[in-house]
């Protein structure tokens, strides 16, 4: 498929755009999270897209992924209002707090230590820790 | 068509007599047995602030033991299970799922003390303990009546129902028995841990009397909760009635089925979104498996169904931020997310067909590859070409941004 983004022209496997997409949401929306960080590897690793196109065209591909899981999770009974009130208004604090910290720390240092703690909860989840 | 009219209110009344009279013969019959075998059963207090101890006191049976149910009698939660175990006989696997609305939000059973080593020795199996087993062991099936009430409903899961997401076809309503059996397992598919439904803390002397300190656990369903002393199933006491009390911040959360101090969610999730937005993701994949593991009294579909809608809004406000400086190609965008729809769809319904412990499972290699990914993202390869692409993003979306005023 041909997309057209800012006067420049890209070719685009949909085969593979679209089975890991798809993969991606089966897995997302089972484990509940949004999906960015798959998503946007995907785009730029799989399907060579620079980064400048991938920033807001995976936001729109997983919003699409969210809003059916949502809905599917209400129906099956998995949402709960009084635990979503807890949580919503501090994500949306946190929306608004992290961009103005952002701007001091770097982000190779968040990665590292979010690589550190993500391992450690992998560990933890699969019993071994 | 006159006389009938006539008749008809006789009729009724007739039997309402005949009926009327028969349970009220069984009712009789019922306190007899109960009366005669003198079961009484006292507590020493009437309230508990969430969770706490009640002192049970009462006279039965000499030479007997007598067990306690305790459940709660105002909230009920969902309990579900998959059941892909192999058959013993024929080897084949039955793929159906299991289902109730009506399991207590709390149920446990308290055993004479003197059974505590075959509680032990049932916890040895580990995750694969049964609790059919154990009742039978323990001597307490009659003091399981509360679940096995519960209507269970069976659905055929077939591979075609799964991949269009849903749950089969519903099968015939089981009999009393086959309930009651499959509601046993759907008491260990809620409560998961042996602590949880069993606990031997009674105390019989020989000669009939007991005492019992019954210890409710914090973070449990508000309300009313019934204590029933049970020696067998005809000598049954009347029920006795607590109330758990749950006052703010803590809330009762009506389909988790569990009660919560509100200030724990929200801080982890505070400090899980401004790191999620400091390493420019979303903080799902971090909040789910934290809440998962912090607080084992959450069940993980809720927490997978509640996280999701979450998120939802920050990714609508990026859209939206972005669609305003024409930052998105919808055509890429909504052609993978027609994929992403069909895989959105089916995912909640994986959801409810797997337990917490493959969950954690999977999720632990879901989070290491995603750790292999953040990794590879640093090293020094990945920086060099990230810091060409970051540039000519900042080009473009600068010009985009001018467009976009341009125009205003």
């Amino acid at each position: 498929m041909k997309i057209e983004f800012w006067g420049q022209e890209f070719q685009v496997n949909m085969f593979i755009g679209c089975i890991g997409g798809f993969l991606i949401a089966v897995m997302s929306s089972m484990f509940g999270f949004g999906g960015g960080p798959f998503m946007v590897p995907l785009m730029t690793v799989a399907l060579r897209l620079p980064m400048y196109l991938v920033v807001g065209s995976s936001l729109l591909a997983i919003f699409f992924n969210t809003s059916i899981s949502t809905m599917r999770h209400y129906q099956f009974g998995n949402f709960d209002l009084i635990f979503f009130l807890a949580m919503f208004p501090a994500a949306l604090l946190g929306g608004y707090i992290g961009p103005q910290i952002a701007k001091r720390v770097s982000p190779l240092v968040v990665k590292r230590v979010a690589c550190a703690g993500l391992v450690i909860l992998a560990l933890n989840l699969l019993g071994l820790y | 068509m006159n006389k009938r009219m006539t008749i008809l209110p006789w009729l009724i009344a007739a039997m309402v007599l005949v009926f009327g009279a028969q349970s009220v013969v069984a009712a009789e019959a019922d306190a007899q047995a109960a009366g005669g075998a003198a079961l009484t059963l006292a507590i020493d207090k009437t309230e508990i602030n969430n969770g706490g101890t009640i002192k049970v006191s009462g006279q039965a049976v000499a030479g007997k033991p007598v067990y306690l149910e305790v459940y709660a009698a105002d909230h009920t939660v969902r309990a579900n299970r998959f059941d892909a175990d192999p058959d013993k006989d024929t080897g084949k696997r039955p793929y159906i799922f299991y289902i109730t609305e009506q399991m207590p939000a709390y149920y446990k059973i308290f055993v004479p003390k003197e059974l505590q080593p075959k509680i032990d020795e049932e916890a040895k199996k580990k995750g694969k303990w049964s609790y059919s087993e154990l009742l039978k062991n323990l001597g307490a099936d009659a003091a399981y009546t509360v679940p096995a009430k519960a209507k269970v409903d069976r659905y055929q899961s077939t591979l075609m129902a799964s991949v269009v997401g849903s749950r089969g076809d519903l099968l015939p309503q089981l009999d009393e028995k086959d309930n009651k059996r499959r509601s046993m397992q759907l008491v260990k598919a809620r409560f998961r841990s042996i602590n949880n439904v069993f606990a031997a803390a009674v105390d019989v002397k020989p000669d009939g009397s007991y005492t019992a300190d019954i210890k409710i656990r914090d973070g449990l369903a508000p309300g009313k909760y019934k204590i029933v002393a049970v020696v067998d199933k005809q000598v049954k006491s009347e029920a006795v009635t607590f109330e758990n009390k749950i006052s703010f911040p803590s809330m009762y959360m009506e389909n988790a089925g569990t009660s919560m101090n509100l200030l724990y969610p929200f801080l982890l999730t505070l400090v899980v979104a401004i790191f999620g937005v400091l390493m420019g993701a979303g903080g799902g994949f971090i909040l789910n498996p934290l809440l998962v593991t912090l607080f084992p009294a959450l069940p993980h579909t809720i927490v997978a169904g509640t996280v999701t809608p979450t998120v939802l809004f920050s990714q609508g406000s990026g859209i939206y931020n972005y669609s305003k400086i024409k930052f998105i190609n919808w055509k890429l965008g909504c052609g993978i997310g027609t994929a992403m729809l069909v895989g959105g769809f089916i995912g909640p319904k994986l959801t409810e067909m797997i337990t917490l412990a493959q969950f954690k499972f999977a999720f632990g290699w879901i989070l290491l590859v995603l750790a292999a990914l953040m990794l590879w993202q640093t090293t020094p390869g990945y920086l060099a070409k990230n810091k060409k692409e970051q540039a000519i993003l900042k080009e473009f979306k600068k010009r985009a941004e001018e467009a976009a005023k341009g125009k205003n």
